[in-house]
């Protein structure tokens, strides 16, 4: 009986977080900018911990954390949009996401506050210009809060280069013409 | 099929236990394949296991597995009956493992959904067959009073597994509502739930299974059960209270005599008498059997294959151990072995707390309790590690029948053997290993071991044996599958694989060591059997083998004797999941590294250090040269020690290689959980994996073959 009500309760928690998570935004402060990151993505805030660097990888990925007896990597975001670094410090914190299993955390400098779009105060990133900033192509959208504006943050483009699956390829073609 | 009541979690339940029953079953007839009879032990388990599997099958209305258990039963039945002396015991083995092997395969297709479509008429009527030679000849022999009703099921035996003078009777009636449908499936859910308390019982009416106009009888009349069992009238009550559709449950407790004779309470009379014999012939045969236990006949587990060893002692410690299993999911596993890495965590912040820093606080009685703690935790982290450790004996006994199997088809008379089936190994590697072993067994009964004939010819005198063996060794399970049969034969390997163009051009035969040829025969596509049998032969195997054995980071070496025969030895690591490491420092990294990989540290001095001007350095050793590999340098990490007099050389073997790596500091021995590197992070040369240390930071896992390309 038990293993048969519980995914219901489970699918009718499902949704009711879906509602009340819907259109709203984990916002955050790089640099000069905030951005924004659908709630439904983040897993957790944690504070800062010790990193354990792994050698030979991007310049952004600081190495791995030990959530819980979970490990897992965690970026740098200031890192990642090509923005000055920054020092770390007991207030610096860890936002935890969940994109598609892949479970990252990211370090940033402040965390800002939750806030809710509505669909129409979002628009489509400015296509010209600024290009080498480097973070707009993680960028989908911006969304008007009052008198500010926020970044949002396509978080499948921010943790995934465009670059590996083409390196990928071109190793197995590689592997292939051995 | 049983789609008129919801089965899901009923059918879970009877796979689960059917396959745990065939399991058993398999490993006992195997055991004793090669003895005169099966002992009175065996045969009870064998009616009682088929019973049971009839009855289940029959509520799940899996007709055809219900109808050659129920036959193979009546078999057992006249086995336990009447003690027929003239049983061929090779054929009814080979009866046994078909009926086995049909049951096995409708399993699987409950298993993948299908419907339970096998027809087992063949089977049956073989074991009629069977059936009626072994009634006839014993009939020859002697005229023994054989019970009447050998074709009839034989409802009334439920062997009582123990009786004990502590037993209560009870008689109970179970009445169902009227509106009840299917009363007799519910009743025997009733039956079901008291069986497990059950010494003895009986019901009324009796074939609630296959007879479906019994739900009738029991609406209107109620179900009647006689209960021996040491429960008391609450707890028994307790049992058959779990059902929305009774309307109400009496109970009497009543004295033995009254329980042997039977249904005073009913109209239908059942005869009695076997039930009675049968308890009191069991109450006999259990103080015989306690003598018989010592010394029985035809037990076969006293072999001389393996003379001195107390085999009888290992056997019965396996046979307790199965009836304490459960089965758990792997994922709670890794959540217990999650949380207990986060106790451990959690109590070393508790250890080091700033705040038992205060000066002058007396801490004793803390450090006595906390000393406590540790070490319950210690207890922790080792006990979960054993649990993903299982002994091997069930992937053996696969291979003992694939043995029986093939040497029987093929006609040759070839011994198996089974050393060090105990060893333990990871869960997660023995799914891995089971299909090359397979391969590998199957290779050695087909080609390894010649024919009989071909045995006479070339003078052998022993007859063909093949032996599986297990052991570890170096933090490594040796697994080998050795045979004595005629060997590769290097020539026509290498003739092969000249054909094949696998040489190169202007090399000689005689230039390639045995190791290479023999190494020959794992790459795809390369079969020297020029005939294809039913088992192997098609080329495709080996190389599968050592594909599925080099996913899980093991190795297959070949050994063989032209005409003494071949061994074949599956190197795998003994879990994927816990190591014994090393743990080193360099710069602010800590690193682990496989402590069976590790032949010695040194410190060395400047003067012991050769450098090329390219940049490489080596060491010299005990007048040997060896390159050196800085940790620190190889990674581009900061802060580590430059000079060798500050830090240590930690001298690393693998494949037959050796290097010295340089590191800053030793900081000790222990065992480490292994966990991959999250897919995030792409593959790092020399790096396979990650661990949690003690204190909760995280170190990397050298993997040394990185190093050397």
């Amino acid at each position: 009986m038990d293993e048969i009500s519980k995914p219901i309760e489970e699918s009718v928690a499902v949704t009711d977080e879906h509602d009340t998570q819907k259109g709203k935004y984990m916002t955050f402060k790089s640099g000069e900018e905030y951005y924004g990151l659908k709630i439904q993505y983040v897993n957790e805030i944690i504070g800062f911990q010790e990193i354990t660097p792994v050698p030979e990888t991007e310049d952004y990925i600081m190495g791995l954390i030990n959530l819980r007896g979970k490990i897992i990597p965690v970026i740098d975001v200031h890192k990642r949009f090509n923005q000055e670094p920054f020092e770390y410090d007991d207030r610096t914190c860890i936002i935890v996401v969940d994109v598609k299993s892949t479970v990252v955390g990211l370090i940033v400098e402040k965390i800002a506050e939750v806030v809710e779009i509505q669909e129409e105060n979002i628009l489509p990133p400015p296509s010209i210009s600024r290009v080498d900033r480097g973070q707009n192509k993680y960028v989908y959208g911006i969304g008007k809060v009052g008198d500010t504006v926020k970044l949002l943050l396509d978080p499948e483009r921010l943790l995934n280069d465009e670059e590996p699956p083409a390196a990928e390829r071109t190793n197995e073609l590689m592997v292939e013409g051995e | 099929m049983a789609d008129e009541f919801n089965t899901e979690g009923m059918l879970d339940m009877y796979l689960f236990e059917n396959e745990q029953l065939l399991e058993q079953l398999q490993e006992m007839v195997l055991d004793q394949k090669d003895a005169e009879c099966f002992d009175e032990d065996s045969i009870n388990e064998i009616f009682r296991t088929m019973h049971t599997i009839k009855g289940s099958s029959g509520i799940m209305m899996f007709d055809n597995i219900t109808a050659i258990s129920h036959k193979l039963e009546d078999v057992f039945f006249y086995l336990r009956e009447s003690h027929p002396d003239n049983v061929p015991h090779l054929e009814l083995v080979e009866h046994v493992l078909e009926v086995e092997d049909f049951i096995t395969g409708e399993m699987e297709k409950i298993k993948s959904g299908q419907a339970t479509d096998g027809d087992p008429s063949e089977i049956i009527a073989d074991l009629d067959q069977f059936l009626n030679k072994i009634q006839n000849s014993g009939e020859e022999n002697e005229a023994k009073d054989l019970p009447q009703n050998v074709h009839e099921e034989p409802k009334q035996f439920y062997i009582a597994p123990v009786a004990s003078s502590d037993s209560r009777f009870y008689k109970i009636n179970v009445i169902f509502f009227q509106e009840t449908e299917m009363a007799n499936v519910h009743a025997y859910k009733v039956v079901y739930a008291l069986k497990e308390i059950a010494e003895d019982i009986l019901y009324s009416p009796e074939d609630i299974i296959a007879d479906e106009s019994s739900a009738q009888t029991i609406i209107e009349k109620g179900f009647r059960i006689l209960l021996q069992a040491q429960a008391s009238e609450e707890e028994v009550r307790n049992i058959i209270g779990v059902g929305y559709d009774i309307e109400r449950v009496d109970i009497y407790e009543c004295h033995a005599e009254e329980f042997l004779q039977g249904f005073d309470f009913g109209e239908t009379s059942i005869d009695l008498d076997s039930s009675v014999e049968e308890i009191e012939a069991k109450k006999e045969g259990k103080k015989e059997e306690k003598k018989e236990n010592a010394i029985a006949p035809g037990d076969y587990v006293i072999k001389p294959k393996e003379p001195g060893k107390p085999k009888k002692l290992v056997k019965d410690k396996a046979k307790s151990d199965k009836a304490t299993f459960i089965s758990v999911n792997v994922n709670k596993m890794d959540m217990l072995m999650d949380l207990i890495g986060e106790l451990v965590i959690s109590e070393s912040v508790v250890m080091q707390n700033p705040d038992l820093k205060v000066p002058g606080l007396d801490l004793t009685n803390f450090n006595k309790a906390a000393t406590q703690m540790a070490k319950i935790s210690t207890d922790l982290q080792n006990v979960i590690m054993s649990m993903r450790m299982v002994p091997l004996t069930n992937t053996f006994q696969k291979m003992n029948r694939i043995v029986f199997d093939v040497s029987r088809k093929l006609g040759k008379d070839i011994d198996f053997e089974m050393v060090g089936e105990n060893t333990e190994v990871d869960k997660n590697i023995i799914e891995h290993i089971s299909d090359p072993l397979m391969h590998l067994v199957r290779n050695a009964v087909d080609h390894g071991i010649e024919t009989d004939e071909e045995r006479k010819a070339t003078g052998k005198r022993e007859k063909g044996k093949v032996t599986l063996s297990a052991k570890t060794e170096a933090g490594k399970v040796w697994i080998s599958v050795t045979d004595n049969g005629k060997g590769l034969e290097r020539d026509k390997i290498l003739a092969k694989a000249r054909k094949q163009g696998i040489l190169e051009d202007g090399k000689p035969d005689s230039a390639y060591t045995d190791k290479e040829v023999y190494q020959f025969i794992t790459l795809p596509g390369f079969s020297t059997n020029e005939q294809v049998t039913e088992y192997s032969g098609r080329g495709v195997g080996m190389d599968v083998v050592v594909q599925n054995i080099q996913a899980i980071g093991g190795m297959l070496e070949i050994e063989s004797k032209p005409g003494e025969g071949s061994t074949m030895s599956l190197k795998i690591p003994l879990t994927l999941a816990i190591v014994d490491g090393v743990v080193l420092e360099t710069g602010t990294s800590s690193f682990v590294v496989e402590t069976g990989l590790v032949k010695e540290f040194v410190s060395v001095r400047e003067d012991m250090m050769i450098h090329e001007p390219t940049g490489d350095e080596f060491v010299m050793l005990r007048g040997e040269c060896f390159p050196v590999l800085r940790l620190g340098d190889w990674y581009g990490l900061k802060d580590y020690q430059q000079s060798v007099e500050d830090g240590m050389m930690v001298v690393l073997e693998l494949d037959g290689k050796t290097i010295c790596m340089f590191v800053d500091k030793l900081i000790g021995k222990q065992e480490i959980v292994v966990k991959p590197i999250p897919s995030y992070i792409k593959k790092v040369r020399g790096i396979s994996g990650c661990t949690q240390l003690g204190d909760g930071s995280i170190a990397l896992i050298l993997d040394p073959s990185g190093f050397i390309e």
